[in-house]
């Protein structure tokens, strides 16, 4: 049995048995692991309110030889989400992002990047200022994961988009130009390039000076949850919270 | 082939569904419904029985109830002025435990949950609204656990009702009783100090 001790955030938790809970967590060393909190509900002496979906914690877990589900002994919470008030919004925004990191990380594959971005991401999404960390998430996931084509130029004929428009549709990869774009496509504004090329330049804490609303970037969100939901072939039920809030 | 009857491999089949309940344990109470005397296993069969065809919603709280409206509602003794929203008929049982509540309930069956698929029109919220805008009401009492998804569900809720003339609570949180200080999470902490009432 090998025993860790961890940075890590909690993403998803799931009822099992009587009063335990299968964990998956997002681990700094180890990458994304599963495993059992024994006796979760029953006493909250070992992990508190530590198992809160995105709380960022110490984890101690202990892995077993020829099993897939690691044993979680004890976590502490260093920020925890409840720590901030919480609305309807702020939590489809961490739902977003376990969801998003649940579905595409594979397990036992740590990528300190993602982790960083998701700190980054969490200390910033408060409630009245959830859309900017969203899409700068959002964008930077897809680009971490290698999922994100070219923003500047036609993935068909190559063509810089020079001030226009872009066009993107749910069943291809990549952004086209008017000339190329398939029937149905939505389009790409042109602020809305500029936004991504700027926060793919930008850190966060830059972009969280400027003013935001639902309307802000809400193309570019739309094209990069298409793109996750393509390549994972997974709806993301929270970002339908973000439609029907017309973000 | 079973290793049992096929009556008794059914029991255990079913049992084993049961929350909490492993094939072992399964096979353990079927072997005592077997031994029971006959009386005692059909009471058994005739309580589930009668609990799926006798059971149902209140249709002003959404609790569950066998008559319509339930104990609570109809009851004159209790305060209808005052309504506590939680999340799960079975939190009901928690608060009367207590005998320190005597208005009526609201059960929302759930809480918004995004990573679910569970928005606003899941749960029992319109009939809330309604009930506040019918006029009775002084208080509305938000009792949906403080994790993030109760949290939030009171937040929406609160934003839902902010307009009436009705009172808004929500249950206060912090340290449980008999608990120890020194193991306290932070965020309890906080809770329990911005909680802090005068003696």
């Amino acid at each position: 049995m090998t025993l860790h001790q961890s940075e890590a955030i909690v993403l998803r938790t799931w009822p099992l048995r009587e009063s335990d809970l299968l964990v998956s967590l997002l681990t700094r060393d180890l990458g994304k692991v599963r495993g059992v909190a024994k006796a979760a509900l029953k006493s909250r002496k070992r992990f508190g309110g530590a198992l809160e979906p995105m709380t960022y914690v110490d984890a101690a877990y202990a892995e077993r030889p020829r099993q897939e589900l690691v044993r979680m002994d004890h976590f502490e919470a260093i920020a925890s989400p409840l720590a901030l008030p919480i609305d309807y919004l702020r939590a489809a925004t961490l739902g977003y992002y376990a969801e998003v990191l649940e579905n595409v990380l594979p397990d036992h594959d740590p990528q300190d990047a993602i982790f960083r971005l998701t700190l980054a991401v969490l200390e910033q999404s408060q409630v009245g200022r959830c859309w900017m960390p969203v899409t700068y998430f959002s964008l930077w996931i897809t680009r971490l994961i290698g999922w994100l084509p070219e923003t500047d130029r036609c993935t068909e004929c190559g063509q810089n988009f020079a001030g226009e428009a872009a066009y993107f549709h749910g069943l291809t990869d990549g952004l086209s130009c008017a000339r190329h774009k398939k029937p149905n496509s939505s389009a790409l504004g042109v602020d809305s390039l500029a936004l991504a090329q700027r926060m793919l330049r930008d850190s966060i804490c830059a972009m969280s000076e400027e003013p935001w609303t639902r309307q802000s970037g809400r193309d570019l969100r739309r094209f990069l949850v298409r793109t996750l939901e393509r390549h994972t072939e997974r709806r993301l039920n929270s970002a339908e919270v973000f439609s029907r809030m017309g973000g | 082939m079973s290793r049992f009857a096929q009556p008794l491999t059914q029991l255990i089949d079913e049992l084993s569904k049961l929350p909490g309940i492993g094939r072992k344990s399964a096979q353990r109470l079927a072997f005592h419904i077997l031994r029971a005397t006959e009386q005692d296993a059909f009471a058994l069969a005739d309580a589930i029985r009668d609990l799926k065809a006798q059971l149902h919603l209140c249709s002003i709280c959404h609790n569950i109830t066998d008559v319509d409206p339930c104990q609570f509602c109809s009851n004159p003794s209790r305060n209808q002025a005052i309504i506590c929203v939680v999340e799960e008929p079975s939190n009901i049982a928690s608060i009367e435990r207590t005998k320190h509540f005597n208005g009526a309930y609201h059960v929302l069956h759930g809480t918004l949950s995004p990573l679910n698929g569970i928005g606003p029109d899941q749960l029992r919220i319109d009939s809330l609204v309604e009930r506040v805008q019918a006029g009775s009401l002084q208080e509305v009492i938000l009792a949906t656990n403080p994790t993030v998804e109760g949290e939030a569900t009171a937040g929406y809720l609160l934003q839902l009702l902010r307009g009436t003339p009705v009172r808004i609570t929500r249950i206060a949180t912090g340290i449980p009783a008999g608990a120890d200080i020194e193991y306290a999470d932070e965020v309890t902490m906080t809770r329990a100090m911005e909680g802090r009432r005068e003696l």
